[in-house]
């Protein structure tokens, strides 16, 4: 049985996981259980891998609840999860994050898990992190869409004037997407003379965003503005 | 019209526009910031360096100042900066007159400036105040809006003065 699970952990390693998770699929529960210490020892590491493995850990989790209950459910388990625990080294941990629980709504256990494999994941890390890095602000602040063309209205805290709010208002000219540091530009005409402000949209200094009209534009950058010399506002 | 056919045509017509206009401030190609592409679709404005000229937005007398030495900085002066300029044009009867050299703190610039936040802010147009030795606006008034950058570098007299901060 030892030897069995030991060389399914290397056809495993050689094939990828998908496929090999499909051939697994049938094994019996007395090859689920000598493991399971090893399993328990990979739930400690839950915690420091990244979503899409994280997603199949938490489906060990919840099939492991469920084998203590006595349903003989999923099999391939184990011999993943030991490979997992022997293969950690090339996994890119990064902090814990603390919206990750196991009580992620998982459903009854699907036949094939699809998730790439640890080099692809890595690759795109960066664009997992950022994502959850705006998500994160998202939900302190309400933060309304702001696209090239509005009037808005923002209260901003200028480090500089010793943290005094101050009102700013004007048409949006510009909007940058790149993640956490999407920034837009704003132009308005200050005691006659036109003040262009460059924003990060996610930026704490920025107290509050009032959208108070939308101009139809037809293009993403209205930078024609600065030759049209908008009078007034 | 001519602005509607600009954004008709290609960016390249509209860089050739602006580029007529101000090929002034294009021609020394020390830039900030490379976008890719960005010379054919916005103006790449530089830093304040000898022979640009400057408005005069305080009641000293002069009208325009043109750069002579950016004083601190090896490409040029930046918003916040100070300048030694001679004046081009004055008005008849004021403190200073014409041909005079003068030193200058920069309050208005074309070219970006990043705060600490992130942010960054820029003007339509290049101002200067025209200042002493000592760093004391010569005039008695400044007009339109200053930046706050002025409180870092100690200007703080040109920020009491000025009818709006930005």
């Amino acid at each position: 049985m030892q030897s069995f699970i030991g060389g399914s952990i290397r056809l495993g390693q050689r094939q990828g996981f998908p496929r090999w998770n499909r051939a697994q699929f049938k094994s019996s529960a007395k090859a689920y259980l000598p493991s399971q210490s090893s399993s328990n020892a990979v739930q400690g590491t839950n915690n420091s891998i990244k979503s899409p493995n994280n997603h199949l850990l938490q489906f060990l989790g919840t099939t492991f609840v469920s084998q203590a209950n006595g349903v003989c459910s999923v099999p391939v388990l184990s011999p993943l999860a030991a490979m997992m625990s022997s293969s950690s080294s090339i996994y890119m941990t990064t902090a814990a994050f603390p919206n990750m629980h196991s009580s992620e709504p998982f459903p009854d256990v699907p036949t094939r898990i699809k998730f790439k494999r640890l080099d692809k994941t890595a690759k795109h890390i960066m664009q997992i992190v950022d994502k959850e890095a705006v998500e994160e602000v998202k939900r302190q602040r309400d933060v309304p869409e702001i696209k090239p063309g509005y009037i808005v209205q923002l209260k901003v805290e200028v480090p500089e004037n010793k943290r005094r709010l101050s009102t700013i208002k004007g048409i949006v000219i510009a909007r940058r997407n790149a993640g956490l540091n999407t920034t837009f530009r704003i132009r308005r005409m200050v005691a006659g003379v036109g003040v262009e402000s460059l924003f990060p949209l996610y930026s704490p200094n920025i107290k509050e965003i009032k959208v108070l009209d939308k101009k139809k534009v037809r293009r993403a950058k209205l930078y024609y503005l600065r030759n049209k010399m908008n009078a007034l506002r | 019209m001519a602005a509607s056919f600009a954004s008709k045509c290609s960016g390249v017509g509209r860089s050739l526009m602006d580029g007529l206009r101000n090929n002034f401030a294009n021609l020394p190609s020390t830039s900030r910031e490379i976008v890719c592409g960005s010379f054919l679709y916005q103006q790449q404005r530089t830093f304040i360096q000898m022979r640009t000229v400057l408005k005069v937005v305080d009641n000293s007398g002069a009208k325009k100042v043109m750069c002579i030495q950016p004083l601190k900085g090896k490409k040029g002066a930046r918003l916040g900066d100070t300048i030694i300029a001679s004046v081009k044009e004055a008005m008849p009867n004021g403190k200073v007159k014409k041909g005079k050299v003068v030193y200058g703190v920069v309050v208005r610039a074309a070219m970006q400036r990043g705060r600490c936040d992130g942010s960054e802010v820029k003007f339509d147009d290049n101002a200067v105040v025209l200042v002493d030795k000592q760093g004391q606006p010569i005039g008695t008034r400044v007009f339109g809006p200053v930046p706050h950058e002025l409180r870092q570098k100690k200007h703080v007299k040109i920020l009491t003065l000025a009818e709006h901060i930005a």
